[in-house]
């Protein structure tokens, strides 16, 4: 990351003039034009509300510009990212969907018309670290207790094929974890069931939990990317090598949240007026402020840099494909 | 306790500013909700923008109250037009519709208003009453509890049907369950009858399959028939609030029936996981099944109008409950408001009993103002609302169709949705003309997909021993008890009149 960062820097520095200029001409061509923003889930919850966020802070620093917010649901993010890539590559289309699409694209799956590496890439709005919940009414106080549980306890995840199940089916499989995972928990509803006590826990992000957290109804046993400081990173507890890649894959996805991009071929002028305002977008005190009150903190990081980080993502070994494709594959566990 | 919540009562409606935030968010929930296919959930999503800045109460009552009002017009097309805006008002549709082609839309609005300010406002009761024991309640139902009131539903379809249809029914609503299968399968992640058609992977969209069954076919009918919707002459009806009154006090007349309903629909909202077409249908099913003379459902019977409406309004009272005292949202339209709440600076979880409970009371006199706010005002409009049912087919048909149009698109914003518009609404014109019951084709295809995808999860964590639960068992009986009486029934149909029997 940090090379990327002077490998970013120096080119910028090196350019900064011709840069300049184009961004200011690519700029001028978002006047009296309107951007379509397609959000990749139905309206409300986050994806749609970073959306429309990122929408309309975006205009106010595109002078002239309007931004309209479409929400294209449906196949677990793949019908939107299907519909941002196959737009008409003039800047006047962009959009956010899963990182999670990542996983869809290494292993080939149905439906995928879209390849990540080809996108025009403006940038990335939040990190979102993924965590092990457990109920507070188990036992289990820690990873280490988990591990050395005797008989298998049930862990909930959503529908197969989202990027929540692969998570939790790779790292559940190559750390070995005595863990059975049970389907079919959408949205809140495996929160719902570790209540219940029909589950145990979860692997999901940090931000779905927090507030099931601070009520008392669980902890979180480990945690993998963020630098939050109350609970182990997961990496730090296991030493197997192949499992440390995997966790590093799912790292990777965690920091590259609420990404925005384009369809590939975006004349390079309007790239750059729009990863600007991106950026001024960003920076926004307001923006940060709003943000912060839906607990989603903003971490940005900007076009070629989300673009390394995607590239790198999807240039998996064999064995870490192998893993994934079995995860992804329809037969259940 | 009482102090609180008179405290909060006074607060709520002598604070002129929130009283007339009260009444914008009314207009645009009603408004939102008179409109086919856009949901409350899209106008919270749209309305957050407005609640940043907002004092926290404030912002949560305009809110809450937005959303609260949106079932309340939903029913105006369903009755009027035989066009539903989304899945609960389909069943308002099936009794309401007939009522109006009698010429008695005054009256099915009247009553069909009444009922869901009364549910509204029986929802508040039940969250009030509900919130000690909300715990036990809510954790008490699992994927097991969940897959038997699915089949408790669908067993209802034995009595929708009518007498003599019922295997009719039954093949229509098997129909329906059999559409269910369509899209991602829960369990292994295959995509079922879709293929690569990425718009069918979760599944046929209710809001087209309620729009093409139920509106288009009507329309057809009313274009190929000529005159108006109302079959009657409009000088042949005293068309006056007399008729309107008339409705509103079906709503006492039939007390029990409305306050089983509100209540079972607080119930079902109050539990996350069913869904909220689910309560309507349900609801309207347990009309059907406690009449003592089913025969009349499906022709204008006034029950059926009151049934879903008194469900749909009473289940938002119920699902506000797991969103505010557990942080757990009831229903998708919960889910986004509480994002809201937590920009708003509110903390949905248990401390909201201790640390907020003047905003709780808040929230639920604004739910009983905001309803009665709704019905006054629809009351008072409806006069000359429906008086559109004595328009000229001609003049009515090609904006309504336009509204099915945009309703099909617009619920998820993909146009293949209009050609399964267009093929279900070929099959709906023809079970309207030979006379097939289409009701259970909705229930199959709404409690299908949650029977399914809950016995998977049931078999998972419990295997067959699931049965063998405590509620379990008392949901067993009740559908032994439906399926015993609807056998009863169909072979003697003639003693049905002298027979009720409540489940």
């Amino acid at each position: 990351m940090k090379n990327a960062w002077k490998i970013f820097a120096a080119s910028l520095a090196a350019c900064a003039a011709t840069q300049a200029q184009a961004a200011d001409e690519g700029a001028a061509f978002f006047k009296e034009k309107t951007v379509t923003y397609i959000v990749a889930t139905a309206p409300g919850g986050g994806y749609d509300s970073y959306g429309r966020l990122v929408a309309e802070y975006m205009q106010r620093n595109l002078p002239g510009s309007t931004f309209v917010v479409k929400n294209m649901p449906g196949a677990g993010h793949i019908i939107g990212a299907n519909a941002v890539y196959a737009s008409k590559a003039d800047g006047l289309t962009l959009g956010t969907f899963n990182t999670g699409l990542i996983y869809n694209q290494i292993v080939g799956a149905q439906g995928v018309k879209f390849d990540l590496s080809k996108m025009s890439w403006i940038g990335k709005a939040a990190s979102d670290p993924r965590v092990i919940v457990v109920a507070s009414q188990s036992p289990i106080k820690s990873f280490a207790d988990l591990q050395a549980q005797k008989t298998p306890v049930n862990f909930a995840t959503a529908g197969p094929g989202s990027a929540s199940y692969v998570e939790t089916v790779i790292l559940t499989n190559t750390l070995k974890l005595p863990v059975k995972n049970l389907t079919g928990y959408n949205g809140t509803d495996d929160q719902l069931a570790m209540r219940r006590g029909e589950v145990v826990g979860s692997i999901a992000s940090r931000s779905s939990y927090s507030t099931f957290i601070e009520n008392g109804y669980g902890r979180y046993i480990a945690q993998i990317g963020g630098n939050d400081k109350d609970v182990p990173q997961l990496s730090s507890l296991v030493k197997d090598q192949k499992a440390l890649d995997l966790i590093a894959l799912v790292q990777s996805q965690g920091d590259i949240a609420r990404l925005t991009a384009g369809p590939p071929g975006v004349p390079a002028d309007r790239v750059k007026a729009l990863i600007e305002a991106y950026k001024k977008a960003m920076e926004d005190k307001e923006l940060q402020a709003r943000a912060e009150k839906l607990e989603k903190p903003v971490e940005p990081a900007y076009g070629e840099d989300v673009a390394k980080a995607i590239v790198k993502a999807l240039n998996q070994s064999d064995d870490t494909k192998q893993l994934l494709a079995e995860a992804l594959k329809s037969d259940k566990k | 306790m009482f102090d609180v919540m008179f405290a909060a009562l006074g607060a709520l409606v002598t604070n002129p500013q929130t009283m007339g935030l009260m009444l914008i968010a009314v207009m645009i929930g009603l408004i939102v909700g008179a409109t086919p296919g856009i949901g409350g959930r899209l106008s919270i999503a749209l309305a957050i923008p407005f609640v940043f800045g907002m004092d926290m109460t404030q912002g949560a009552v305009f809110l809450l109250t937005m959303h609260a009002v949106n079932g309340t017009s939903g029913q105006i097309s369903s009755i009027m037009f035989g066009v539903p805006g989304d899945g609960d008002d389909a069943a308002t549709t099936i009794d309401g519709y007939p009522m109006a082609k009698k010429g008695e839309a005054g009256r099915a609005l009247g009553a069909s208003i009444t009922a869901s300010g009364v549910g509204g406002i029986i929802g508040a009761i039940v969250f009030a009453v509900m919130i000690p024991v909300l715990e036990p309640i809510v954790l008490a139902f699992s994927p097991a509890e969940f897959f038997l009131l699915a089949i408790l539903g669908i067993t209802f379809i034995a009595f929708l049907a009518g007498g003599n249809n019922i295997f009719k029914g039954m093949i229509v609503g098997l129909f329906g369950m059999m559409l269910a299968t369509i899209g991602m399968d829960p369990q292994t992640g295959t995509a079922r009858y879709a293929g690569d058609y990425l718009f069918l992977w979760d599944g046929v969209s209710l809001v087209t399959c309620v729009l093409a069954l139920f509106a288009v076919p009507e329309m057809i009918t009313l274009a190929v028939k000529g005159g108006s919707i109302a079959a009657i002459s409009m000088d042949g009806v005293k068309f006056s609030y007399k008729q309107i009154f008339q409705g509103v006090m079906e709503v006492p007349r039939h007390w029990f029936l409305a306050l089983r309903t509100s209540v079972i629909g607080a119930l079902i909202g109050m539990v996350p996981g069913l869904g909220g077409s689910a309560a309507a249908w349900l609801c309207y099913g347990h009309a059907v099944q406690s009449s003592k003379t089913p025969e009349r459902f499906g022709r204008g019977a006034v029950e059926g109008v009151i049934a879903p409406e008194t469900a749909s309004n009473a289940k938002e009272g119920g699902s506000l409950l797991p969103t505010l005292f557990f942080g757990i949202p009831g229903s998708s339209g919960m889910a986004v408001m509480m994002g809201a709440f937590l920009i708003l600076g509110i903390q949905p979880g248990p401390a909201m009993i201790t640390k907020h409970l003047d905003l709780v009371w808040t929230l639920i006199w604004a739910l009983v103002v905001g309803n009665l706010i709704a019905v006054s005002f629809l009351l008072f409009i409806t006069r000359w609302v429906a008086v559109l049912t004595f328009i000229n087919a001609t003049m009515l048909v090609p904006f309504i169709v336009v509204l099915v149009v945009i309703g099909a698109y617009v619920n998820e914003g993909q146009w293949e949705n209009l050609l399964i518009l267009l093929g279900m609404s070929i099959i709906g014109y023809a079970m309207l003309r030979a006379n097939w019951p289409r009701a259970p084709f909705v229930i199959g295809l709404v409690l299908g997909r949650i029977a399914e995808e809950s016995l998977h999860k049931a078999l998972d964590l419990w295997g067959l021993s699931f049965f063998t639960r405590p509620i379990s068992m008392v949901l067993i009986g009740m559908i032994v008890a439906t399926i015993g009486f609807a056998i009863y029934r169909s072979r003697k149909p003639n003693v049905l009149d002298n027979m009720q029997v409540s489940a």
